[in-house]
């Protein structure tokens, strides 16, 4: 166990280090100076004393340079924006909890979705709700996300008028920021009207949700189903049978736990997908995430921004898969080490 | 009494768009408290008949008898639900994988006690009945010859080593008190020392509580010590059935004599470095099935009449079916 924890660490560890001596290099290899993409300071803007200070350091070999890069990185210290004159720190702490608040419902949803439907088509094998739920799942995995959004737009805020068009709640409502995830920040804060605040936050989630969701309920029915009828034809399920139990308690006690095991760590590998989905969602529906702050720092060349958020996005997805990994690989019996004894 | 009783069961399996006969016609009859060992080689279908019998077949294959009833009742026309009470309470079955027949995320006492039936049970209060279960999993583990119970129980599948899971399946097996007992070639892959254990285990079994074997193996030194009646299956078709001295003094059927002169062990006439005969060719595969006797291609004795599915025919307990059957000459 605390060996497993200790590699675990270590590789996180390591891949860490080289995304931060990527994004490094990023400065670098970015046209410009690199002192002003990694500081995001326009060098002959400054005063001439805080300029002969910075360039001192500048100085220096590159390890020195990296070295002080890392120490700025943890002192959350990244540089400002060139455009803004923010610092991108706080920015991309603004802007991330609303892109994690999206993926999540995104990702909760196709799972409350996805994983019943995964299973009836898996005991419907060879049949015709496996056959027509596989057909539409195959109808909702080609669809292009942002085609899907611009069609919900159209039918649902624009023709219909159900939902509203972008953003993320509406501007007549001031929520103070306090976690980052706007729901928990509505029921957190003091409003007369938290429950107006509440549905009226929820209408602007439903149709990104939606849209990201449909992809990836596509492939969480897909692996699930997959992943089931593998199961439920392997030799123990035949054994359990033969044994003489029902088919639920078959299915109950020995099928489900086993067709789940191999489902998370592939639901993990989606989750990159899945956040470039939600990227390409928010700048659709301007949804003030990292993704649509991101796209707007590459079209205005941006370097320090672009650097800054690859950094943060590629961060939250080593450690999401990594930890999700880590908890499989913790629980999975079928991984327990012998124990050395005699029977 | 006459456990289980099958005549002319054929199993028929879909292989690209076609119905081939996995089995053909096959006989056998179970006696109460007999060990009835099953002898085929690899691919002749042993494992499907064990399938057969307990129901777990794939749904789409179609399965055909003139008879097969467990205690006069018929297996094939009851409802599913009934079959599977009746193999609940009377049939168990050890796999020919123990691990792989397991499941890998449970650990083996959870399944063993899974396997316990609701009247062996006395309390009636909850709490007692997983103290209760405990102590007849304990019990069970103790009567296979698993000393370390605590361990067994705690652990999963894979943790343990291969002939102890199969002891464990014994103890599964009988944790149902069933009349029969199917051990699809239990002794699979083990070397000489748990190999003597398992069967010894199988044939006490057989002795103290009056339990039937079906033993099903290709293993002809162990069958002959502790089998009483065998049958001979070649590539899904019963060539040879009868009492097992009787079989060996005299074989019918040029399969069986064959199956007997490949074990040296048998032959105590054998002089040294003497080439060990064997049949020429490999069973066919079900896409090249022959027509008549399936023996046909690869008999010694085959002649033109063979083309034609043999009767089976009997002498008192004996029963083969071949055109041109051994020391029949003679006689």
């Amino acid at each position: 166990m605390a060996n497993v924890l200790l590699r675990y660490t270590n590789l996180v560890l390591v891949t860490l280090f080289i995304l931060s001596l990527l994004s490094f290099l990023l400065a670098y290899l970015f046209p410009g100076q690199a002192l002003e993409n990694l500081t995001g300071l326009r060098l002959n803007e400054l005063s001439e004393l805080q300029n002969s200070q910075i360039k001192y350091s500048v100085d220096n070999n590159i390890f020195v340079q990296y070295w002080h890069y890392v120490g700025e990185l943890f002192s959350g210290n990244w540089g400002v924006s060139f455009n803004t004159g923010l610092p991108l720190y706080e920015d991309v702490g603004r802007y991330l909890p609303a892109s994690i608040e999206l993926s999540s419902y995104a990702l909760l949803l196709s799972f409350f979705i996805g994983l019943p439907l995964g299973f009836i088509a898996a005991l419907r094998h060879h049949k015709l709700t496996d056959y027509s739920l596989l057909s539409v799942s195959l109808l909702g995995y080609s669809i292009p996300v942002f085609w899907l959004a611009l069609i919900m737009i159209l039918v649902f805020s624009l023709q219909l008028g159900w939902f509203p068009l972008s953003g993320r709640i509406s501007l007549l409502f001031e929520i103070p920021s306090i976690t980052g995830f706007i729901l928990i920040d509505i029921l957190l804060s003091d409003l007369i009207d938290k429950q107006s605040a509440f549905i009226d936050a929820l209408r602007h989630l439903i149709l990104p949700t939606v849209s990201i969701a449909v992809v990836t309920t596509t492939m969480i029915f897909r692996i699930t189903r997959r992943s089931v009828i593998e199961t439920l034809n392997s030799e123990f399920i035949l054994a359990a049978y033969a044994r003489g139990l029902t088919p639920t308690q078959v299915l109950m006690r020995h099928g489900v736990r086993n067709a789940l095991i191999p489902i998370l760590p592939l639901l993990a590998m989606q989750f990159p997908t899945l956040l470039t989905n939600a990227m390409i969602v928010e700048s659709i529906f301007s949804w003030p995430g990292i993704g649509n702050w991101l796209i707007q720092a590459i079209y205005q060349q941006d370097y320090p921004a672009i650097r800054a958020g690859m950094l943060a996005v590629s961060v939250l997805v080593v450690i999401f898969t990594m930890s999700i990994d880590l908890i499989i690989r913790l629980t999975d019996p079928r991984r327990r080490r012998a124990e050395r004894a005699a029977i | 009494m006459v456990l289980l009783d099958i005549k002319n069961l054929t199993l028929e399996i879909d292989i690209s768009s076609e119905w081939v006969k996995a089995l053909d016609k096959i006989n056998m009859v179970i006696h109460e408290g007999q060990i009835h060992a099953l002898v085929g080689e690899s691919g002749s279908g042993k494992s499907l008949i064990v399938k057969a019998i307990v129901g777990a077949l794939p749904k789409r294959w179609r399965i055909t008898a003139d008879r097969m009833t467990w205690k006069g009742q018929n297996l094939l026309t009851m409802s599913a639900k009934a079959r599977r009470k009746l193999i609940r309470k009377d049939i168990s079955v050890i796999f020919q994988n123990p691990i792989e027949s397991l499941d890998p995320s449970l650990t083996l006492g959870k399944q063993l006690k899974e396997m316990l039936p609701r009247d062996q049970l006395t309390k009636t209060w909850f709490w007692q009945r997983n103290d209760e279960k405990q102590a007849l999993a304990i019990k069970l583990l103790h009567k296979v010859g698993i000393k370390n119970h605590q361990l067994c129980l705690a652990s999963y599948p894979h943790q343990i080593a291969n002939d102890v899971v199969q002891k464990f399946m014994i103890a599964m097996a009988l944790a149902s008190e069933p009349k029969l007992i199917i051990a699809d070639d239990p002794t699979r892959g083990m070397e000489v020392t748990s190999k003597t254990q398992i069967l010894k285990l199988l044939s006490r079994v057989n002795q103290v509580r009056g339990m039937s074997v079906l033993f099903v193996s290709h293993d002809l030194l162990a069958i002959s010590s502790m089998a009483s009646y065998m049958t001979v299956l070649y590539c899904g078709q019963t060539v040879e059935s009868g009492d097992l001295k009787q079989l060996r003094k005299r074989a019918f059927h040029p399969y069986t004599q064959a199956l007997l002169d490949s074990a040296p062990s048998f032959r105590k006439d054998l002089p040294p470095k003497s080439p060990l005969s064997s049949l020429d060719g490999t069973i066919p595969t079900l896409h090249h099935l022959p027509i008549g006797c399936r023996l046909g291609p690869r008999c010694p004795r085959a002649r033109r009449e063979c083309v034609e599915t043999p009767q089976i025919r009997r002498v008192h307990t004996h029963f083969y079916s071949c055109h041109f059957p051994l020391h029949w000459d003679a006689k």
